[in-house]
């Protein structure tokens, strides 16, 4: 770590020299638009596009499955009866005696490349450019749900009361007065880890850089923003020869699990 | 099941509605643009009339539909006020359709006013004077209007082929699927309003006589292309499902609720495939042949044309509730 540190600041130191000259405009260049030099510092380059990015980390490892978070968003966010911004899915593998249940927290994923705000016909969903969270303007929305079949994920729904479209909205209300989501203030286990994911002194961003993590149907291109610790992907349709697995989730009323 | 179906029973029946409605505009545009002359005349002239008047019709229910189901009609303006330049920039699918579906309508009713009989409703100059407009007004209209429903037809598909969580829509072969079911379905609208109007032997409209050989031929060729345009369908179809069994992931994994032992499987086949495709083909391909082949003169018994049109019309809505509701019962697979 001390090694990496140490040619991060002798590249600083290098870069700023350089930039004096004509050559910082090609500098600017190489890295690909960006607009300061520490932009191109391989610890504080995440790849996404907004300076200050939040998002969130969950250690499945620690999640007991205890459903506070969920209890805590419906609480927190006044959802209606019957549908839910995060809920936590039981995954049951294998077969007695070597049968094991782990626990999938799930939630909005943020992406930096989001569907559902690209098929928006009025606009209504966009990503915040202070901290790219994707939110839903409720004064705009016409509640055609257009957007909750673009998500790959399956986190848009129709509020029942307001009949718009609605989603995990990260508590835009608690994050920007400098408190975390409900959800993480609530885990018990402190499995969920809330931060500026482009910040290199925040911890997400740290344990990020540590472990390996990996996101939700990486596949789709979406760059989510919800990591996960010990995720496994395997579920009924894409499980190994041999394997059981049954999943349970929250939508009880839906056959599909997106 | 009915639950979790986001997208109900408006939009599909929209997606239909949308797509006869262009159909029928995009026949009657066609004949008045490229249409026949001398004997044939008067009844091009009806075919295009029936379809101009039969074209913004469907899509106006099938808009008021799509508003009654977003519930507060007025917030649906929102598609036009709110972020003008943001989505000129930024095109949502949904967006270009709200446009084409606004400019449909506009074009589509000054349109078929062009094909009102204004001089016998009307007496005196105004009759005349109208008349005289809508006869100069009818061919620069049907070039407008011949894009903007092909555009119509494809929209129809491209918004449900635009977003790939849905494996089942996104799919590059669907916007030909709709399309040609469209002005299928379009064609068969037309000719079964006309099969009641010509129902009684000696039957006469305007200048159009059910014993006049033009009216034999005339009908011998739209028959001739509505099969063809079956087989076309048929041929996309199983494009569709090449498509869907070449990719290996969701979509094939989707696809399987068409196929037999799927949950829409006997809808599918049953609706779809046999009414809705092979039994008109049928039906009208034996005529057909009897005159094509055996030099017969085409003559049809009068409840089995009318049932055809009618099963291609059926199949068109069964086409679009299945593609909306398999779309939305499938998703991606895996986490």
């Amino acid at each position: 770590m001390s090694d990496s540190s140490d040619s991060q600041v002798s590249r600083r130191k290098f870069l700023k020299t350089v930039s004096q000259g004509a050559a910082a405009v090609a500098t600017a260049g190489v890295a690909g638009g960006a607009m300061h030099a520490a932009a191109t510092n391989p610890a504080t380059d995440s790849g996404k596009k907004n300076k200050v990015q939040y998002g969130m980390l969950i250690d499945l490892r620690r999640c007991i499955g205890c459903q506070a978070c969920t209890v805590a968003c419906k609480a927190e966010a006044d959802v209606p009866m019957g549908v839910s911004r995060s809920w936590v899915e039981y995954v049951e593998k294998g077969l007695y005696p070597n049968a094991g249940r782990s626990f999938l927290p799930r939630l909005c994923n943020h992406c930096s490349e989001p569907h559902c705000v690209r098929v928006c016909p009025t606009g209504a969903t966009y990503e915040r450019p202070q901290d790219g969270l994707i939110v839903i303007d409720q004064g705009v929305c016409i509640g055609c749900l257009y957007c909750a079949h673009a998500c790959p994920y399956d986190m848009r729904f129709l509020n029942p009361v307001t009949r718009f479209a609605d989603k995990c909205d990260m508590c835009i209300h608690r994050v920007s007065k400098g408190l975390v989501p409900s959800c993480v203030n609530t885990c018990q286990g402190r499995a969920r880890i809330f931060g500026d994911v482009n910040d290199p002194n925040s911890e997400i961003h740290k344990l990020i850089a540590r472990n390996p993590v990996s996101v939700i149907r990486e596949t789709y291109g979406t760059q989510p923003n919800v990591y996960y610790i010990g995720l496994d992907t395997t579920d009924e349709n894409t499980k190994k020869p041999g394997q059981y697995v049954r999943v349970t989730t929250n939508k009880a009323n839906s056959p599909k699990r997106t | 099941m009915e639950q979790h179906l986001m997208w109900n029973w408006p939009m599909i029946v929209y997606l239909f509605l949308a797509g006869l409605g262009a159909g029928a505009l995009a026949v009657s545009g066609i004949v008045v643009l490229w249409g026949p002359a001398g004997e044939f005349r008067h009844r091009a002239a009806l075919i295009a009339r029936l379809g101009a008047f039969i074209g913004p019709l469907p899509v106006i229910i099938g808009t008021g539909l799509l508003i009654y189901e977003l519930g507060r009609p007025f917030r649906a303006l929102n598609l036009f006020t709110s972020n003008f330049w943001f989505l000129a920039l930024n095109p949502s699918p949904m967006n270009w359709g709200s446009w084409f579906i606004l400019l449909f309508c506009i074009f589509a009713t000054v349109y078929a006013l062009t094909f009102i009989p204004w001089k016998s409703l009307l007496r005196g100059e105004w009759g005349e004077r109208l008349e005289a407009r809508g006869e100069r007004l009818r061919a620069p209209m049907a070039s407008i209007c011949v894009p903007l429903a092909i555009a119509m037809a494809i929209y129809t598909a491209i918004l449900l082929a635009a977003v790939p969580a849905r494996p089942l829509w996104h799919t590059p072969v669907l916007w030909l699927l709709f399309t040609v079911s469209a002005i299928s379905t379009g064609l068969s609208a037309i000719i079964l309003v006309q099969r009641f109007m010509f129902r009684k032997p000696g039957a006469v409209r305007g200048a159009v006589r059910r014993e006049d050989p033009a009216f034999r031929v005339t009908e011998y060729y739209l028959v001739s292309m509505k099969v063809l345009l079956i087989i076309a369908e048929l041929v996309v179809i199983g494009l569709f499902f090449m498509f869907a069994h070449m990719t290996i992931n969701s979509a094939n994994f989707a696809v399987q609720t068409l196929l037999p032992g799927g949950e829409m499987a006997t809808t599918f086949w049953v609706g779809v495939i046999l009414v809705g495709l092979l039994m008109p083909a049928f039906i009208e391909g034996f005529y057909l042949l009897r005159t094509a082949v055996l030099g017969h003169e085409f003559e049809w018994p009068y409840v089995i044309n009318v049932s055809a049109p009618i099963a291609i019309l059926f199949g068109g809505l069964m086409l679009r509730y299945v593609i909306v509701v398999g779309g939305q019962i499938t998703g991606p697979i895996g986490i």
